[in-house]
C-alpha cells in the first residue's frame, strides 16, 4: 500500500508533509505491481499527482513528464507541438542548474496557454499536474532556480493512454487509428490496428466494444463509432488486401522453436499471428473444417459474413502460419504427443458445450429441445451448403438475455418460424445483449418476455409441447450490482411451443486434458492458469480465451492471445515470464481508478449511424444487414474523436 | 437519413460580441462571425477544405464554457453568446502566433510570399518580432533533407507551420492521401505515405499541396526567379493540355512566364489543376520552340518567313489539291494541345471550306 505524502487530484488536496509518518493514512492499494523490489516514489497523471516519498525528485520528474508529452504530441496543433517543446527545454535547463527566476513565470504562463488552446485532450490535460504542483509546493521549484545546481534525477515509467485504450482488453491505440482515418490514411490506420489486432474485419462488426462505453465524447453527444470505423478501414482495404495477398512474404523464421496452437478461434488466431511475426514456426490444429471458432460457428452470417473471417485468416496464413483442419486433439492426436513434438503448446479451445439451465424435464432431452450453441453451430455449418434441416415446429422459445439468445431468435426468424419468443428473467435494462441487437430483434418480430423464468418443460410422447414459466420481480441488488430477480409466488403459466432453445450457459469440453496429460481445472470447469503468464499447471502448456475465462467476448479472447504470445516468447527464450511493463501500468491504473475532469468544450455532432436494410428484405436471407460507412461519413465520424490521450507516469527508485 | 438542402435549413440566432445574427443551422462560429462582420484571424482554415482546427489562432470565448473554442470548427448552436475580441483572447492568440513564429525562420526577404503572407501580416498585427520569443530559448530542431512525394516538389520542414492543409487537400480533394504527418512534437514533418511495404508514393504530382500551403513550405523545383507579388502580372487563360479547359493565371514578370496560379472561384476547375497544367509551362520560353513560320525554299531548306506568306501558300496549295483531286484528297488532323473551341473551328473549316469529313484528332485513341 503506497501512502501519499502530498498529492492533488482534481480539487482534492492531500498534504501530509508535516504529518508524522505513522499517521499517513491515504494509501493506494494495488500499487506494488510495477516491479518487485522497486519502490514507488511518485505518480503524475492527467488531473494531478501523488508523491509517496519525501525525497522524490520533484523538478526532474515534471521535466520528464513534459518531455514525455512532447514525445507523444502528434504535432498537429501549435500549442502542444511547440509550447511543450519550449516547456521541456526550460524545465530541462532548470533541472541542469541553469534556471533563471523569470523562467517559472514563463512556464506558468505557457502552461495555461497550452491547457486552454490545444486541440485535443492530450494538450488539455498535460499541464494540470504541473500547474497544481507549482501551486501547492512553489518552494521546490523556486529552490531549484535559486540554487542553480543540477537537481536529483529519477527513474520513470510512462505511458500514453486514453479511457478507450484502457477499456479495450487488447489495448488498441484507438485515437491513433481514428486519427489516421481523419487524414484519409486508411493503410496506416489498418497498420495501427494490426499491431494489436489481426482481426479488424471481425472486430469491426461484432466486437462488444467496451471502448465505446467509456468514450468521453458521450459527455458531449454520443460515443465515437469506434467499431464501425474499424470495419470501414478494413473494408476499404479488403479488395486491395486480396490482390496483394499473393505477394506478401512470410516473416522469415528466426527461431527453430515450434509452437502448436489448439483451436483456430480468435484467441488461437491472434496468438498464432504474433508468434509467427516473432519468427517462430507456428501450427494451428482445428477440429472443424474451417477457422474462426465461435465467430464462425456461433455468430450468424448476417452479423459476420464468413468471407470476412476467411480473408483475415488468409492474411494470417500468408504470414506463414500453418493450419491443420479436421484434427481434434485428444482424439486424433493426444495432448502428450503434441507436447513432446512442440516446444510450447497453447490451448485455446473455447467453450462449445452447453450447460443445463435447471428446468425440470431437460435431462430427458426430448425432441424439440436444442441448446443455443448447438442450434447455431448446425445452422452455421450446414445452412450455407443447403444441408440444414431446422427442427420441426412453429413456435420457438429462446431462453436467455445475452447475444447468443438474440442470435438464436433472429436466426430462427430468418429460417421462417412464424412465432419466436425470448424469455428473460430480468428487465430490458439488465439484459446483457447489445441494445442494437435487442432493437433489431424486436424489429424483426421477436417477442421478448421480460421478468419471466422457465421452470418446467412440458413434454408429450418425447416431444416438447410447451414450457411452464413463472413471473419474476426485481429484489435486492446482488454482488454484480444488478437487482436479483425473485419469483412471484403462484404466477406460473404455460407457454405452448414446439421448440425450446436454452441460450444461457456454455461449457468447455475438457476431455483432451483428462487423458494422458492431466492439467488442473477450476471449479467452474475452466482451465486453471497463472494469470500473469497464462501458463497452465503443466510447464510449456499455456491456455487462453473462453476456456480460461468462461464464455466472454472476442476481444477478451484476443487479449489473451496477445498475452499468451508474449509469455510463450519469453518462455522459449528462457526468460522470466510476466506481463510487459505497459500491461503492468494498465493494471495499476485500473487499481487506482482515477476519475477524469469532465470534457470542457462545446460540441454537438451526434454520431453517424449506419443505415440497415429494410426488415422485410433482410428477413429473407442471412446476408449482412447494413453496409459500412462511405469515406466521407467515416472521415466526419473520425473527426468527432476528442483524442483523450493522457499521460501516466510512475516514478520509482531505480 | 434525411438530407436537408441549404434552402430549407433552419435559421438559428446567436450573438457575436453582443450583436445578434441569424445563421443556417450547422454553420460554424467563424461563419457567424463573418456574417456579423467580426474579423477572426485564421491560418489553417481554407474555404475549400473541411475545417482543420490545427493552428489555434481563431480562438473565441463562448459564454458558459471555461475553455476558449476554435471558431473554424465549432458549430454555432442556437442562443450561443460568442466573444471574438477581448484582452484575454488577444493575448492567447498572440501567444499561439508567437509559438508558430518561434519555429519558423523569420527570414522574409528571400521568400516569394514576402508581402503576400498571412503569417507575416499576423505578426505585424499582433506586434511580434524576434525579440518577443528570444525568451523561449527554444533549442532548434534540425531536419535532414528528405525527398518529398514527387521530384517536382521540395518540402522545407523549417518553414512548415504544420497547418495540415496540404495533407487535407490531398486526401479530401485529390482523393489520394499521398502525404501525412509523421514524427512527434516539434519533430513533426509532412512526409509521403509509403503504404503497406510498398516503397512507391501514390502522389500524382498535381501540386495541390503546394498551392494550398500558406507559407511556401512546399515549393516547385522549377528554378527560383519568381518575382514578388506586386511586380507580377496575372493573365487568365485556358490550359492547353486537354479538352477540359481549366482556367489558370499565367504569372508574368518582365515578359516571362514564371509560374502558374489559380483562383478558387474561377472556371470549371475551381482552382484545381493537374501536373501538366500547373508545371508544364517552361516550354513557353524554350529556344527549340517555333515562334515564326518556316517555308521550304527552292533548295529544299526551311527558311523563316512572315505569317502572310506562309498562310497564303497553305491556302493556295490546299485549294489546288481540292480543285485537282477533289475534297476527299484532303484530311484534317487536329491536336490535343488546342482548346475545345479551336478544335471545333478546325473541323468546321474541314467540313465547310474543304468539303471533307476526313476529320481526326490525336487524342481520339
Ligand atoms: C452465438 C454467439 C455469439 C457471440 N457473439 C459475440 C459478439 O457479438 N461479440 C463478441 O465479442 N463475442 C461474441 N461471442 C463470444 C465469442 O465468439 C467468443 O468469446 C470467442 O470466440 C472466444 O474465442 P476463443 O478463441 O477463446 O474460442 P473459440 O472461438 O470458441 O475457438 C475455439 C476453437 O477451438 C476448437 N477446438 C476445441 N477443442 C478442440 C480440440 N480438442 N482440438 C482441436 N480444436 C479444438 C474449436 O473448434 C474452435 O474452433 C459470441 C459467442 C456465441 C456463442
Ligand atoms: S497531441 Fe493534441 S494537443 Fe498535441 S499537437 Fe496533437 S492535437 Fe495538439
Ligand atoms: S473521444 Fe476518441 S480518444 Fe476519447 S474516448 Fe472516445 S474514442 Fe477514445
Ligand atoms: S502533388 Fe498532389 S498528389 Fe502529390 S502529394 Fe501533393 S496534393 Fe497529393
Ligand atoms: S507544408 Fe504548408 S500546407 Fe503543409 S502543413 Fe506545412 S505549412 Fe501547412
Amino acid at each position: 500500500m503506497a501512502k501519499v505524502i502530498i498529492g492533488c487530484w482534481q480539487d482534492d488536496l492531500i498534504d501530509n508533509r508535516n504529518t508524522p509518518k505513522r499517521l499517513i493514512e491515504d494509501g493506494y492499494p494495488g500499487l506494488d505491481e510495477l516491479e518487485k523490489d522497486n519502490r514507488l516514489r511518485a505518480f503524475i497523471g492527467w488531473d494531478g499527482f501523488f508523491i509517496f516519498d519525501r525525497e522524490a525528485p520533484v523538478v526532474d520528474m515534471f521535466r520528464a513528464y513534459v518531455q514525455k508529452v512532447q514525445e507523444e504530441s502528434c504535432g498537429y496543433c501549435t500549442p502542444c507541438r511547440i509550447g511543450t517543446k519550449i516547456m521541456a527545454d526550460k524545465l530541462g535547463s532548470i533541472a541542469d542548474g541553469f534556471g533563471r527566476e523569470q523562467d517559472l513565470e514563463e512556464i506558468r504562463k505557457l502552461a495555461l496557454v497550452i491547457r486552454d488552446s490545444s486541440l485535443c485532450e492530450l494538450g488539455h490535460t498535460s499541464m494540470s499536474a504541473l500547474l497544481k504542483a507549482m501551486k501547492t509546493m512553489p518552494e521546490v521549484f523556486e529552490q531549484a532556480v535559486r540554487e542553480r545546481r543540477p537537481v536529483p534525477r529519477g527513474a520513470y515509467h510512462s505511458i500514453a493512454t486514453a479511457p478507450c485504450i484502457e477499456a479495450c482488453p487488447a489495448h488498441l491505440d484507438i485515437p491513433s487509428y481514428v486519427d489516421a482515418i481523419r487524414s484519409g490514411n486508411y493503410f496506416e490506420s489498418l497498420a495501427i490496428i494490426g499491431r494489436k489486432n489481426p482481426l479488424a474485419g471481425i472486430c469491426g462488426r461484432v466486437c462488444v466494444r467496451p471502448c465505446e462505453f467509456v468514450c468521453r465524447r458521450a459527455e458531449l453527444d454520443e460515443p465515437i463509432s469506434i467499431k464501425y470505423l474499424k470495419r470501414f478501414v478494413n473494408d476499404q482495404i479488403f479488395s486491395y488486401a486480396m490482390t496483394r495477398l499473393r505477394s506478401v512474404e512470410p516473416t522469415p523464421l528466426s527461431s527453430d522453436k515450434k509452437i502448436a496452437i489448439i483451436g483456430a478461434g480468435p484467441c488461437g488466431l491472434t496468438a498464432a499471428f504474433f508468434l509467427r511475426r516473432k519468427g517462430y514456426g507456428v501450427k494451428v490444429f482445428e477440429e472443424l473444417r474451417e477457422p474462426g471458432g465461435m465467430s464462425a460457428v456461433g455468430i450468424p452470417d448476417y452479423r459476420l459474413p464468413r468471407e470476412i473471417i476467411n480473408t483475415e485468416v488468409n492474411r494470417i496464413a500468408a504470414e506463414g502460419v500453418e493450419f491443420h483442419y479436421g484434427v481434434r486433439i485428444g482424439r486424433d492426436v493426444t495432448l502428450k504427443q503434441l507436447r513432446s513434438e512442440y516446444d510450447a503448446v497453447l490451448m485455446a479451445i473455447g467453450a462449445h458445450g452447453s450447460k443445463m439451465i435447471g428446468m425440470e424435464g431437460e435431462e430427458a432431452k426430448p425432441s424439440g429441445l436444442v441448446a443455443g450453441v448447438t442450434f447455431l453451430r448446425d445452422l452455421n455449418l450446414l445452412h450455407p451448403r443447403g444441408e440444414f434441416t431446422p427442427p420441426e415446429g412453429k413456435h420457438v422459445v429462446v431462453v436467455g438475455g445475452g447475444n447468443v439468445a438474440m442470435d438464436c431468435a433472429r436466426s430462427a426468424r430468418r429460417l421462417g418460424y412464424p412465432q419466436v419468443s425470448i424469455v428473460y428473467r430480468r428487465t430490458e435494462k439488465e439484459m446483457p445483449a447489445d441494445n442494437e441487437e435487442i432493437r433489431d430483434a424486436k424489429l424483426e418480430g421477436v417477442e421478448i418476455h421480460f421478468l419471466t423464468h422457465p421452470i418446467r418443460l412440458e413434454v408429450s410422447d418425447g416431444k416438447v409441447t410447451g414450457i411452464t414459466c413463472i413471473r419474476m420481480e426485481l429484489g435486492e441488488p446482488d454482488a454484480s450490482g444488478r437487482r436479483r430477480p425473485v419469483e412471484v409466488k403462484g404466477s406460473e403459466f404455460l407457454f405452448a411451443c414446439d421448440i425450446v432453445i436454452p441460450a444461457i450457459g456454455q461449457a468447455t469440453d475438457l476431455s483432451l486434458i483428462s487423458g494422458d496429460m492431466p492439467i488442473k481445472t477450476t471449479k467452474w470447469g475452466t482451465v486453471e492458469v497463472d494469470e500473469n503468464t497464462l501458463m497452465s499447471s503443466r510447464e510449456g502448456i499455456f491456455s487462453g480465451g473462453d476456456c480460461v475465462t468462461g464464455p466472454k467476448a472476442l476481444i477478451d479472447a484476443m487479449g489473451h492471445g496477445i498475452h499468451a504470445a508474449h509469455s510463450i516468447d519469453l518462455y522459449l527464450r528462457g526468460e522470466t515470464m510476466g506481463p510487459p511493463e505497459s500491461e503492468r501500468i494498465f493494471r495499476m491504473l485500473k487499481a487506482m481508478d482515477l476519475p477524469q475532469s469532465p470534457v470542457n468544450r462545446v460540441g454537438n455532432k451526434p454520431r453517424r449511424h449506419l443505415e440497415p436494410r429494410p426488415v422485410e428484405e433482410r428477413m429473407g436471407d442471412f446476408d449482412e444487414i447494413e453496409g459500412g460507412y462511405m469515406p466521407k461519413e467515416a472521415i466526419r465520424e473520425a473527426e468527432r474523436c476528442l483524442r483523450c490521450y493522457r499521460i501516466a507516469m510512475f516514478v520509482t527508485e531505480e | 437519413m434525411t438530407t436537408t438542402t441549404a434552402a430549407e435549413k433552419k435559421i438559428i440566432a446567436v450573438t457575436i460580441d453582443g450583436t445578434p445574427v441569424g445563421v443556417p443551422e450547422g454553420s460554424t462560429i467563424l461563419d457567424a462571425a463573418q456574417k456579423a462582420g467580426a474579423r477572426i484571424p485564421t491560418l489553417c482554415h481554407h474555404p475549400s477544405l473541411a475545417p482543420i482546427g490545427s493552428c489555434r489562432v481563431c480562438l473565441v470565448s463562448v459564454a458558459g464554457v471555461d475553455r476558449p473554442a476554435t471558431a473554424c470548427n465549432t458549430q454555432a448552436l442556437a442562443g450561443m453568446a460568442i466573444t471574438t475580441r477581448s484582452e484575454g483572447l488577444f493575448n492567447l492568440r498572440r501567444e499561439v502566433i508567437k509559438m508558430i513564429l518561434a519555429h519558423h525562420p523569420l527570414n522574409c526577404t528571400p521568400c516569394p510570399l514576402n508581402g503576400d503572407c498571412r503569417l507575416q501580416d499576423m505578426a505585424y498585427e499582433y506586434d511580434l518580432t524576434t525579440f518577443d520569443f528570444s525568451e523561449y530559448l527554444l533549442k532548434t530542431v534540425e531536419f535532414p533533407w528528405k525527398a518529398f512525394s514527387t521530384p517536382i516538389l521540395d518540402y522545407h520542414p523549417r518553414r512548415c507551420i504544420l497547418c495540415g492543409r496540404c495533407v487535407k487537400v490531398c486526401a479530401e480533394i485529390r482523393g489520394l492521401g499521398a502525404i501525412t504527418m509523421n514524427g512527434a512534437g516539434a519533430h513533426t514533418v509532412v512526409e509521403p505515405v509509403m503504404a503497406d511495404r510498398e516503397s512507391q508514393s501514390r502522389c500524382i504530382s498535381c501540386g495541390e499541396c503546394m498551392r494550398i500551403c500558406p507559407v511556401n513550405a512546399i515549393e516547385e523545383r522549377m528554378g527560383s526567379a519568381k518575382g514578388k507579388p506586386w511586380e507580377t502580372t496575372k493573365t487568365q487563360t485556358t490550359c492547353t493540355y486537354c479538352g477540359v479547359g481549366c482556367q489558370l493565371d499565367l504569372n508574368v514578370v518582365g515578359g516571362r512566364v514564371v509560374g502558374v496560379t489559380t483562383r478558387d472561384d474561377v472556371g470549371v476547375n475551381r482552382g484545381r489543376l493537374c501536373s501538366k497544367g500547373r508545371f508544364g509551362y517552361t516550354f513557353i520560353h524554350s529556344p527549340d520552340r517555333l515562334s515564326r513560320p518556316l517555308v521550304r525554299n527552292a533548295a529544299g531548306e526551311l527558311e523563316e518567313t512572315t505569317w502572310t506568306t506562309a498562310l497564303t501558300l497553305v491556302a493556295r496549295e490546299f485549294r489546288r489539291i481540292r480543285d485537282n483531286h477533289g475534297p476527299q484528297a484532303l484530311a484534317a488532323l487536329s491536336s490535343a494541345r488546342c482548346t475545345n473551341e479551336e478544335n471545333y473551328l478546325f473541323q468546321r473549316l474541314a467540313r465547310q471550306v474543304f468539303g471533307t469529313n476526313n476529320v481526326d484528332h490525336c487524342a481520339r485513341l
